[in-house]
């Protein structure tokens, strides 16, 4: 029940007068008030009515709790928290949605039109106050943008929030309250405001290329968190502002042209209507824009040439070069690597190198945002990937290195956690000299080399379990991820392999990992710390020699080769074909 | 609309049983003069009467209820959401059709929400105070709607799954991925939708059973989608295809029982104080 539709009275709204229109004289004097006195009080119980309801603080919820699994998993860069500040804000605006549709159609739903007829206050003054009572969703949509603030900015964010960006995810709440009250007006039926909220939601993820800016909030296509700093123009966020509120004002005007009567009333909001319409156009225009070409010019030369642009620093004979603003990492980077080296016997010559690196791939448009590229000539974009190849081979050519993808360092926590123990298997598996990964970073085809039954590679991992101590059950849950035991190909044998943790937080740091070599490196880790150390120090370089089994490495330590659980056997139903693929697809030995 | 055809369904079913002796036209379920339907315990202080009918003496009404039964069926509604999410995945196939990206069994279980959505608006008894009191169950309306959304579901089911294989090339490589876990998942959604009605319809809330439902169920699939403990269970690829139907099958099975149970429910639910009403009836005055 609502103000408008048969609650209480607000204070300040005019009493209804009686048949027959024998009114008291002072009854009379009041009725006379202005319209607008009448509105300001039925907003005002519409806006407390809204403000309290149970979808509207479902969908508060909801939205803080999708902001939060949005941005708590990755790097917290404002360029992209912003934006995913907004996929929370349109969780709310779907509850406001409804909300906004159930109030607005409740008197024709519960054939109560008649008697709202009869109240002193028409059909289109009650639903102008409908529409002057969303201002009730503003301050959930303040207190999420707030609460989303204060998080992100806690957890250490890279960047300063794009205000336009936040005040579009307050207009798109509005704006949402305004398309409900607008359905409601027409269709009182529930369905419709569930329909509409359905619409909404999935209009979301309907499209792809320039046009994602042009639907209401996109949640999905976009690549802002993989980009090393904000890019003009990407989201272009002003633009996107006014399209909302043309929306909201369309959707206002669309509402009100249902109930009010009058051909004067009719007249002003055709024109607000007409003015609505071409500002959303306009908007749209400028949305559809390509980004401009020394924008994406500059983005090329950072993803392509990052040395240009990147800060390097040397330390322990390994070197971080990290894009400009990402320097605070630095201590969380170096801290498993450091561990590392703390317990090698002995360093390797080549040098580490550890990079950041941008993830977005300008060459497969099926697979990634092509909204960076819309409206560009072929030429250009044959040019720009033509750049991006030539790199590539750099980067291969390069010395041994840890690939950083931009945006995927988490701030804190057992992320954090699990991106430390993945950064020290890498340091250590360049100190074993296992070699990395072939392929690029660009390249459909990956594949790397299988160290199997090679005890550097248990060495490796016993070193960075040594240096980061993660929970052993996270460790044993590598085996089956997800319920599924997974293997490679290597000749025409399955391998079963070990998923270790944190393997999503780099690029191609190194070989696939046995699970022969991570039950053996288990093994070594109940073994005293510093037997294990001597065993290794007295013969380093035959243990770094691809040729020294993992027997090998259990006699010299006395314990006996941990043998492989039953589920790790190769069946078809728990994930890994017996049917050897082509030979060019399976994994080659390590012998480097 | 609804009002006068279950008003009418209550006359119908009063007028079929005129031919034989009937104690009285039933008004009200709290009044100490109407003998009670099945399975309604007596108020306090009360003598138990029992029926002088057979005890399926109301299967006779039946065909002449299915008329009724029909035309307070609520199409629009049912067909506007099977319409509406369908219309969607036709865009969708449209869109993978010029992006030459075929479209995925998700496409058809986010299209299949809308008929979900218009689904939490079939089982509604409406008049449930006058046809509680004909000597025909309660519960035959809303389960015959029930049974008529039905043909309707399945249709659209079917049409979706049609769109989004016909966007799917015919030289991809492998076969295609069944597409009776689909069928299984989206029938347990639709019984836990219904199921979720039928409690909503015996509430306090019954206005709005619909779109509580909706509600409700939208959560719940939400829930069993991306909550880790259910998604191991409910979801492909973390439970293989098989356990996936047997699952949603075991869930829609216990939301049958549970709307069942919902639907025979004659006690009123709609006031808090129920206990101290009927103490107060009890007591002379």
């Amino acid at each position: 029940m609502t103000a408008t539709d048969g609650g209480p009275a607000p204070p300040g709204a005019d009493p209804a007068v009686p048949i027959g229109g024998h009114a008291p004289a002072g009854l009379a004097e009041r009725s006379r008030a202005p319209r607008l006195r009448t509105v300001q009080a039925l907003a005002r119980a519409e806006a407390f009515l809204l403000a309290r309801s149970l979808l509207v603080l479902a969908g508060l919820v909801a939205g803080g709790l999708l902001i939060w699994l949005l941005i708590h998993p990755v790097q917290p860069l404002w360029w992209n928290a912003a934006w995913e500040i907004g996929d929370g804000q349109l969780a709310l605006a779907i509850g406001v949605l409804v909300a906004a549709q159930l109030a607005t159609g409740r008197a024709r739903r519960n054939a109560m039109g008649d008697l709202y007829t009869s109240f002193p206050a028409t059909a289109g003054t009650r639903t102008l106050a409908h529409l002057a009572g969303l201002l009730g969703a503003v301050p959930a949509s303040l207190l999420l943008i707030a609460a989303a603030t204060v998080v992100v900015q806690a957890r250490g964010a890279i960047g300063a929030p794009g205000i336009a960006v936040l005040a579009g995810g307050l207009l798109l709440v509005i704006a949402a309250g305004a398309a409900g009250i607008a359905i409601g007006t027409r269709f009182p039926h529930p369905l419709a405001g569930l329909l509409g909220a359905l619409a909404l939601f999935l209009s979301s993820t309907l499209f792809q290329g320039g046009i994602i800016w042009l639907l209401p909030w996109e949640i999905k296509q976009d690549d802002l968190g993989e980009l090393p700093s904000p890019l003009a123009g990407y989201p272009p966020a002003d633009a996107h502002v006014v399209e909302l509120a043309g929306i909201a004002v369309l959707a206002g005007v669309v509402a009100l042209a249902v109930t009010v009567r009058g051909g004067r009333a009719w007249g002003g909001l055709a024109t607000a209507g007409i003015l609505a319409v071409a500002v959303i156009c306009l908007a749209g225009a400028a949305q559809l824009r390509p980004i401009p070409t020394t924008d994406l010019n500059h983005l090329i030369a950072e993803v392509a040439d990052p040395a240009s642009v990147q800060r390097c620093t040397t330390a322990d004979q390994v070197r971080y070069c990290l894009y400009p603003g990402f320097g605070r990492d630095l201590p969380s980077l170096e801290a498993p690597v450091s561990e590392v080296l703390a317990h090698l016997p002995a360093r390797p010559d080549q040098p580490l190198t550890i990079r950041q690196v941008v993830s977005v791939d300008f060459t497969q448009p099926a697979l990634t945002d092509p909204t960076l590229t819309h409206g560009h000539s072929k030429r250009q974009e044959a040019q720009w990937n033509a750049q991006l190849r030539r790199e590539e081979r750099f980067l291969n050519a390069a010395a041994l290195a840890i690939y950083l993808p931009v945006g995927s360092w988490p701030a804190a926590g057992a992320q954090l956690a699990d991106a430390h123990f993945a950064m020290a298997l890498g340091a250590a598996e360049w100190a074993v000299h296992l070699p990395p990964a072939t392929g690029g970073l660009y390249s459909s085809v990956f594949l790397p080399c299988v160290p199997l039954n090679q005890a550097r590679e248990a060495i490796a991992i016993w070193l960075a379990i040594l240096a980061t101590h993660p929970p052993a059950g996270e460790l044993q849950g590598g085996l089956h991820s997800r319920g599924y035991s997974i293997g490679a190909w290597v000749r025409s044998t399955v391998v079963p392999t070990w998923a270790y943790p944190g393997a999503q937080y780099l690029v191609s740091s190194g070989p696939p990992i046995t699970a022969a070599g991570y039950l053996l490196a288990n093994a070594m880790t109940s073994l005293p710390e510093q037997k294990v150390a001597r065993v290794l120090k007295d013969a380093w370089g035959r243990w770094l020699n691809w040729r020294t089994t993992d027997t090998q490495l259990a006699a010299a330590l006395g314990i006996p080769m941990p043998g492989l659980p039953a589920f790790l056997k190769p069946h078809p139903r728990r994930g890994v074909s017996i049917a050897p693929p082509p030979s060019n697809e399976r994994d080659p030995l390590c012998t480097t | 609309m609804h009002r006068r055809n279950a008003a009418r369904i209550a006359a119908t079913t009063v007028s079929s049983d005129q031919a034989k002796p009937s104690p009285k036209v039933l008004v009200t379920p709290r009044s100490p003069d109407i003998p009670r339907t099945e399975g309604a315990p007596p108020a306090p202080g009360q003598p138990i009467r029992h029926a002088q009918r057979p005890r399926l003496a109301w299967l006779r009404p039946l065909p002449l209820l299915a008329r009724h039964i029909t035309r307070t069926m609520p199409w629009v509604t049912l067909i506007t959401g099977c319409l509406a999410g369908t219309a969607y995945l036709a865009i969708m196939a449209h869109v993978a059709g010029t992006s030459h990206s075929p479209l995925g069994q998700g496409s058809v279980r986010l299209a299949f929400l809308p008929a979900v959505a218009a689904l939490a608006f079939v089982p509604r008894a409406w008049f449930r105070p006058v046809t509680q009191a004909t000597p025909v169950p309660a519960w035959v309306g809303p389960a015959g709607h029930i049974l008529l959304a039905a043909p309707v579901l399945a249709v659209t089911c079917w049409a979706q799954l049609r769109l989004m294989a016909h966007t799917i090339p015919s030289d991809t490589p492998g076969p295609p991925p069944a597409i009776y876990p689909v069928i299984a998942q989206l029938t347990g959604w639709c019984a836990v939708t219904v199921a979720a009605a039928a409690c909503v319809d015996r509430s306090r809330y019954t206005d709005l059973g619909g779109a509580i439902a909706a509600a409700v169920s939208f959560a719940a699939i939400a829930l069993a989608w991306y909550a880790p403990i259910t998604s191991r269970f409910l979801t492909e690829p973390y439970a293989t295809a098989h356990g996936v139907t047997v699952a949603w099958y075991a869930i829609a099975t216990a939301a049958l029982a549970l709307t069942c149970a919902a639907m025979r429910d004659q006690w009123h639910r709609y006031t808090r104080d129920l206990y101290r009403l009927s103490s107060l009836q009890s007591k002379p005055s």
